[in-house]
């Protein structure tokens, strides 16, 4: 555990040293910024349901954690594999799990800083005198960071894959896509395969329609809960076996 | 300390490592030597636990590499050849990021990093980015980085290629200081270096041991012994060879040519002759240049087995060998040696050492020997420097290069 602590502490200062971080925060910041005012002229002020929208009801949210959460941890592993850091990494007294937790946890944690601004407007709303229902935007809020954990997880898992960060990058947009894409192969495999089992099989895989219909109304199921951590658990194990795969080859 | 036990690894339908063991007991200081490619690197990454091993078992300091990875991670200091450091870090920072690895208290981190800066000698560069040191800062960082949790084991690959030559011995001599808490394995293609900071050498060519044991024995095992270099004025070179060749002890001479008004030969014997030769002149009144000691250095037999060239193997040589005369033509003068005898010559019915004189000239072992000369009538080698650069190829380096072989004291 301490081991992937030292690795999130290391990854986030990588993160921070480098420009990129801060111009993809910037650029985020006032995308967000912008659709949050326009959020808040459409539903003739009602700042709630402004907040929902910024957090995940609609499809900007998505595009931009599609796009952003590639561009985070495509260096993560492929540049360390590239100039021998890894090397360094993986013969120090840390499990290969740690360092890829560690991973993640530094991608999670600079998309919570991002989706925190949502909660910050609210705050300032609050003080102007109009109260959202901050139960329901403080749930809002940890499912979107749980959700980015997914998607770095994602991230990291394209980021093993190859040594090319701007390879890994788009790797893991096209997985991001795909997989919010799955839940189509519904109306594709429409008649060929029974409809209970299509109802099933997609509801494993459709991120996008669970995390609505959980999180943004406020309510915090477990299995929702299980759901995203299952998901991103078994991405971290593909990870930390893919990583194992260089050892062997 | 380290125990390697028929180890091999294979790539696929590639033999990276055949089947090597080899152990380090604690505190020795071992340089792992061979051309690139004789897998030096991926035998270090399997005893870090970088690679496992397709067969053969490693143990370091007890416990197994790939059972018991992370008690032997923790009880190693490994550099890789690359040196990887976060580039954006600053070498203090670096070393704290170790320091948490290694779960140090911050106490111990901090005074560690001390001690270790002080150690390689980067203190006044602790604030500076790891990406904008020279390459022989980082390589010092990233030793320093290897030695801070203060491991039992060193391992250390290629630590001094790309240095300076000033940083070269700095490193070695810090190495060097190492040597006395640490068992400490680096490997190099560069031999005066394993030569003058390695106690035991291990020669890998194709993945094999092909060599093992400290420098000294393994150029007077591999190589033969080594001859006296002699330079002086002699008057006439034929005579004074056949002077030198009735020392007793003397198998052969070579005649090397005129240098000037010098003339040089090349005493070869059983044993280091240069005092029975520095007697012989003094006796004689020539005018030494040169007397020395001429060994074969590792150099020159890491070639010969990293060019896989067989020991018997040699090119038919058409360069008339210098042999000691026959026993039956008669032996005209015997020098005395007796200091007091004023080194008068005087005749003698018997060869003092018969056994030597009946003896030809082994032939040399070294096929490129003859290399860049020509016809078997060739005209002594012309003074100076030639561009050939394999001429002096499996002979003694010339002294320029080595000049510490002369003073005779380690480098």
């Amino acid at each position: 555990m301490s081991g992937a602590v030292a690795i999130f502490r290391r990854e986030l200062s990588g993160l921070f040293f480098q420009p990129l971080a801060w111009v993809l925060l910037f650029l985020a910041l006032l995308f967000n910024g912008y659709l949050f005012t326009y959020y808040v002229q459409a539903t003739e002020g009602d700042v709630t349901e402004a907040m929902l929208l910024s957090l995940g009801q609609a499809l900007p949210f998505w595009g931009v954690l599609c796009v952003l959460a590639p561009l985070i941890t495509m260096r993560m592993i492929s540049e360390e594999s590239r100039n021998g850091v890894l090397e360094f990494l993986l013969t120090a007294p840390v499990t290969d799990a740690a360092v890829v937790a560690g991973k993640l946890l530094a991608a999670t944690f600079f998309f919570a800083v991002l989706w925190s601004s949502v909660p910050l407007y609210g705050l300032v709303i609050d003080l102007l005198g109009t109260s959202p229902d901050w139960g329901q935007l403080l749930t809002a809020y940890a499912g979107s960071v749980l959700l980015s954990a997914f998607f770095c997880a994602l991230g990291l898992f394209a980021s093993t894959l190859t040594s090319t960060p701007a390879l890994a990058a788009f790797l893991a947009f096209l997985l991001n896509i795909g997989f919010l894409l799955l839940p189509l192969l519904k109306r594709v495999l429409v008649g060929v395969v029974s409809e209970d089992l299509l109802e099933a099989a997609v509801a494993k895989v459709d991120v996008m329609t669970r995390f609505q219909s959980s999180f943004m109304v406020g309510a915090l199921d477990t299995g929702h809960l299980v759901f995203f951590l299952a998901w991103t658990g078994a991405l971290l194990f593909a990870t930390v076996r893919l990583l194992e795969t260089r050892r062997w080859s | 300390m380290i125990d390697a036990r028929d180890l091999t690894k294979t790539f696929g339908a590639h033999t990276a490592v055949d089947d090597i063991s080899f152990r380090l007991e604690q505190g020795e200081v071992v340089g792992f030597l061979g051309p690139n490619g004789a897998g030096k690197t991926t035998t270090m990454r399997m005893l870090t636990g970088y690679l496992p091993a397709t067969r053969g078992t490693i143990r370091v300091g007890g416990f197994d590499v790939l059972r018991e990875s992370m008690q032997v991670r923790r009880r190693l200091g490994y550099l890789p050849e690359n040196v990887p450091l976060y580039r954006e870090y600053r070498v203090e920072e670096m070393l704290l990021f170790q320091a948490r690895l290694h779960r140090m208290s911050k106490a111990d981190a901090k005074r560690r990093c001390g001690e270790v800066l002080e150690q390689v000698g980067l203190t006044d560069r602790r604030r500076s980015r790891i990406g904008d040191l020279s390459r022989g800062l980082r390589q010092r960082a990233g030793l320093a980085v290897a030695l801070l949790p203060n491991p039992d084991v060193l391992i250390l690959d290629e630590p001094t290629s790309g240095l300076d030559p000033i940083q070269r011995l700095e490193v070695r001599a810090l190495i060097r200081d190492l040597a006395a808490q640490h068992t400490v394995l680096l490997s190099s293609h560069i031999l005066a270096e394993v030569e003058a900071v390695c106690p035991r050498v291990i020669i890998l060519a194709e993945g094999r041991i092909a060599a093992d044991g400290t420098p000294e024995r393994l150029v007077s095992e591999l190589g033969g012994g080594g001859h006296v270099r002699f330079e002086a004025v002699v008057g006439d070179a034929a005579v004074a060879r056949e002077i030198l060749e009735s020392l007793p002890g003397v198998s052969r001479v070579e005649d090397d040519g005129r240098l000037g008004i010098h003339h040089q030969f090349d005493v070869y014997g059983s044993e280091d002759l240069r005092e029975d030769v520095g007697a012989l002149s003094a006796a004689k009144g020539w005018a030494i240049r040169e007397l020395s000691w001429r060994q074969p250095t590792l150099e020159q037999l890491f070639a010969r087995i990293a060019l896989g060239l067989d020991k018997e193997a040699q090119l038919p040589s058409d360069r008339p060998v210098v042999t000691a005369p026959a026993a039956d033509e008669p032996v005209k003068l015997v020098y005395n040696l007796d200091p007091f005898a004023g080194g008068a010559e005087r005749p003698l019915d018997a060869p003092v050492d018969a056994a030597a004189a009946k003896k030809p000239a082994a032939p040399t072992l070294n096929p490129f020997e003859n290399f860049g000369q020509s016809a078997p009538a060739a005209p002594p080698k012309p003074a100076g420097p030639t561009l050939n650069p394999f001429e002096n190829f499996g002979r003694p380096a010339p002294s320029e290069d080595d000049p510490n072989r002369d003073v005779g004291g380690e480098g």
